[in-house]
């Protein structure tokens, strides 16, 4: 059987036994109503967490209105129910799709304009939203009945229901963050400038999460309804967005696994500890502070427990496993460069950028042929960065053009730039730190696998080939650095000299035809230079890109470039070959002084 | 006529508002860190003055000034015991624990005091001022006069003394201001204390306007003045008093013209216009990431 026919397998009796379980308990009537309750009160606190999470922990944008979004869906799917008559079979799925669809346009319409800020910000502001949606709920008496709150909801949410919706969703979010659109997510938590010049339109993946947990506190709030049977008001306040966002930060900012078991003790904690329900809160927001002060990323920081890789591991201590033998294919990479004989890759014209009253960047231009390794160099603060900034659309310039095989970038995001075929690296490395090695790479391997998110989260059509071909260009390329072991180590515990070379096979993962490399040699030794420079003639020859590097170790600068254009104060002083550089006055005056 | 009154009503809510966004403003400014108990230490200072006066009896110009004592100390205690460890953390870390000691001191407070509502002892009795047909409460006036007195004093004090500069400084580049000599630790301790001071005369001024004292009674005044602070551009002292009046103002004009419920909505709306339209305020400069 293939290994994921044999997961999914697993997975799911594991499911049916759990539930056969829990059935075979409570007909035997050992669970009586009130535990039912509990039990019920988990899967609905399960479904708010990992939602929250994906939002929190994932994405890493702090949401303080998390609450409202339920409340929205909670009424969206009691109206549902109330008003359409449907009977429950039919209907009440169906409410809670309602509840879900209505409470993720409340989402979208919040998430666009609120995701344009960042951090604090946006934590204040779904905070904001979050408050309105309450007082909007309350004003909108006709419909919502106001503060007396929405009576006479059929209480249709039982232990199957809950049970297979928590399910669902916790299958539906995990595979959603195992997909190129999970990764783009998170690449965007680690790093957004990097996410974006890797080529992930970092606003569309930021609505994204933010809708889909909207989505499913939607639903969680259709549970709640038809669980409690009246909704009011007061019950979806900012405390409320408090509680959901402790079993997030206590189970663990990006593990769905920590949400989860998180949701079950602060459940059934509170009730285990009724006489002293005062101290509730007092107990939540000490736990909060000591939580962030000594483990910032919550119990199971990023850790996901796997019942596959469970039972693989006892197979293997019982020595019934079979060893698969990895395939280490060495596929030549396809390379997407399509060579146009004649005119340069790149043409930079009057190319300038001001800082309020700063010129820092005037009048630049520059050509880059096909295949060619350019050095930019220049004293500190001439603008090196900066063109490169330009150059990867992180900064518009306020003169000049910027063409591309003859397409103008002026304009243009970040991720479109690194569409049309433009990497860079940065100055001090921005790696994904937290994700693997290979997850670095295949997120920039984002715009080269086509598939929706639908077919990301429900698994069918291009999904298995195309993550099956990105996993093995991804190993490939890694290869080509020698740092084909590394792929499973966390990006943040490579030594330095690896880092700078995983930031430059993330920059070709996303099949560029221009290549900037900013100070790749900063921090190296002599022989890691020499290497360096080995390493970028290779990628030059086998992947036929174009290089523009900003370098101040000149060995590496003169060894390598055919051509070097000299910056100074923000504009060009020099072109020329390394020879004609090293003998021009105007170069030497502006290195040392005249 | 009508207008007017409500206008001077949000000028003295206004300038409420200003008083306590100031120690947001001040706080963000340095530690890039919004402060959200900060709020919570408008109620500290409330109960400050409830208490000494109704329970020991202190006299008025005793009990403001221990209260004032009593929040900076508040504020310094919490900066050194839940936030200086977080400065080199993610920014979410420290927002989380602000979070936890908001709701720390707000918990603490419901188990100490009760969550029953007390009154708060009347401050000042002096008759209202009369302008031709306007009668204006003197406290009011009082309000308004002392919270803009505050502000200057506070721009002299940033702009012109030594602290002042050190904490400019500090919150400009906090490495390079520690290599210039300057003490960081204290120089964000004194950040803390001014804040909360003044957040402490914010509380007295706004009990004396709605007298009653409760556990949470700092989140809602504590929320608007951060919406002030953000609003006027947060990090700098005049976008402060600029958003807190811009608040209070448009605050008492829903409630008078429009409708008290849709008051807070309104509030929430404006914030989220000007983040939209200018998200670093209204006297913010756009500061893009250096990559």
């Amino acid at each position: 059987m293939e290994k994921r026919q044999r997961s999914y397998a697993i997975n799911i009796v594991a499911l049916l036994v759990v539930f056969g379980a829990f059935t075979a308990v409570n007909n035997a009537g050992l669970i009586n109503k009130y535990y039912m309750g509990i039990i019920i009160t988990i899967g609905i606190n399960m479904i708010l967490a990992c939602s929250l999470n994906l939002v929190t922990g994932f994405l890493g944008e702090l949401a303080l209105g998390h609450a409202g979004f339920m409340s929205v869906g909670a009424y969206a799917a009691a109206l549902f129910t109330m008003r359409s008559g449907l009977d429950a079979g039919i209907g009440f799925p169906l409410a809670l799709l309602f509840g879900g669809l209505v409470a993720a346009v409340v989402g979208i319409l919040i998430g666009i304009p609120a995701l344009r800020l960042r951090g604090d910000y946006l934590a204040i502001i779904t905070l904001g939203f979050g408050e309105i949606i309450r007082i909007l709920i309350i004003y909108l008496e006709p419909l919502t009945g106001g503060a007396r709150g929405l009576l006479d909801i059929p209480r249709i949410t039982d232990f199957t229901t809950t049970y297979w919706v928590v399910a669902v969703t916790v299958m539906l979010l995990y595979a959603l963050i195992r997909s190129r659109h999970g990764r783009a997510i998170v690449a965007i938590r680690e790093d957004i400038v990097a996410a974006g010049a890797s080529g992930i339109p970092t606003t569309y993946y930021k609505v994204l999460a933010f809708t889909v947990g909207a989505f499913f506190a939607g639903v969680a709030g259709g549970l709640y309804a038809h669980y409690v049977g009246m909704l009011n008001p007061t019950k979806f306040n900012f405390n409320y967005s408090i509680d959901i966002l402790v079993m997030v930060v206590l189970g663990g900012m990006g593990s769905l696994t920590g949400s989860m078991l998180s949701a079950v003790v602060l459940t059934i904690l509170p009730e285990a500890l009724r006489q002293f329900s005062d101290y509730r809160m007092l107990l939540y927001s000490l736990l909060l502070i000591v939580m962030m002060l000594f483990k910032p990323s919550g119990l199971l920081g990023h850790y996901e427990f796997s019942l596959t890789r469970l039972l693989d591991r006892i197979a293997s201590r019982l020595g019934i496993d079979q060893a698969i033998a990895r395939r280490r294919e060495k596929k030549r990479l396809k390379s997407a460069t399509q060579p146009q004989p004649g005119k340069p890759l790149l043409t930079v014209s009057d190319l300038g950028i001001a800082f309020g009253g700063l010129q820092a960047v005037q009048g630049v231009n520059l050509d880059i042929q096909k295949g060619e390794i350019v050095g930019l160099i220049g004293p500190n603060g001439a603008g090196k960065t900066t063109v490169f900034n330009m150059l990867t659309s992180v900064y518009q310039p306020t003169t000049g053009s910027i063409e591309l095989n003859g397409h103008s970038i002026v304009g243009k995001k970040t991720y479109e730039t690194n569409r049309q075929g433009v990497a860079r690296t940065f100055q001090n490395i921005r790696l994904f730190k937290e994700i693997s090695v290979l997850d670095n790479v295949k997120i920039a391997m984002h715009n080269q696998a086509q598939y929706s998110m639908a077919s990301g989260i429900f698994r069918y059509g291009k999904y298995w080939g195309e993550e099956a071909e990105m996993d093995r260009r991804a190993r490939a390329l890694l290869e080509v650095f020698q740092m084909g072991d590394l792929a499973d180590s966390k990006a943040k515990n490579l030594p330095y000299g690896q880092q700078r070379k995983l930031e430059i096979a993330r920059a070709l993962a996303s099949n560029p035809q221009l290549l900037l490399l900013d100070e790749p040699a900063a921090g190296m030794n002599p022989i890691e230079t020499q290497e360096l420079m080995e390493t970028i003639r290779l990628i030059r020859d086998r992947f036929q890109v174009a290089i523009l590097l900003i370098e101040h170790d000149m060995s590496l600068v003169m060894g390598i470039c055919e051509r070097i254009v000299v910056l100074d104060y923000g504009k060009i002083i020099a072109t020329g070959t390394p020879e004609e550089i090293k003998h021009n006055p105007k170069v030497i005056g502006a290195y040392l002084g005249e | 006529m009508r207008f007017l009154l409500q206008l001077i009503n949000g000028l003295q809510v206004g300038s409420i508002y200003a008083l306590i966004a100031l120690g947001y403003t001040m706080v963000y400014g340095i530690v890039k860190l919004i402060n959200f108990a900060h709020g919570d230490i408008i109620m500290v200072g409330a109960y400050a003055v409830l208490l000494t006066m109704t329970v020991l009896g202190w006299p008025v110009y005793l009990s403001i000034p221990f209260s004032i004592l009593v929040c900076a100390a508040m504020g310094v205690l919490i900066e050194r015991v839940a936030y200086k460890r977080l400065r080199s953390y993610a920014r979410i870390s420290a927002l989380i624990t602000a979070i936890g000691v908001s709701l720390l001191l707000e918990n603490s407070a419901q188990l100490i005091f009760s969550p029953t509502a007390r009154p708060f002892p009347t401050i000042v009795s002096m008759p209202p001022i009369v302008i031709g047909s306007l009668r204006v409460s003197f406290i009011t006036v009082l309000t308004l006069a002392i919270s803009v007195l505050l502000m200057i004093l506070l721009t002299i004090f940033v702009k012109r003394t030594k602290t002042g500069k050190a904490m400019r400084a500090v919150s400009e580049d906090m490495g390079a201001a520690q290599l210039m000599g300057i003490n960081v630790n204290t120089t964000i301790s004194i950040t803390f204390a001014i804040g909360s001071g003044l957040a402490a005369i914010g509380a007295v001024l706004y009990c004396a306007s709605y007298p009653q004292v409760t556990p949470t009674m700092g989140m809602m005044p504590g929320l608007k003045a951060f919406i002030a602070a953000v609003l006027g551009g947060i990090g700098i002292i005049p976008g402060a008093m600029l958003g807190g009046f811009i608040m209070g103002i448009a605050e008492s004009l829903t409630k008078g013209f429009i409708s008290t419920q849709l008051a807070d909505a309104v509030v929430y709306g404006i914030l989220i216009v000007v983040l939209l339209v200018k998200p670093a305020g209204i006297l913010g400069k756009k500061i893009s990431e250096k990559v």
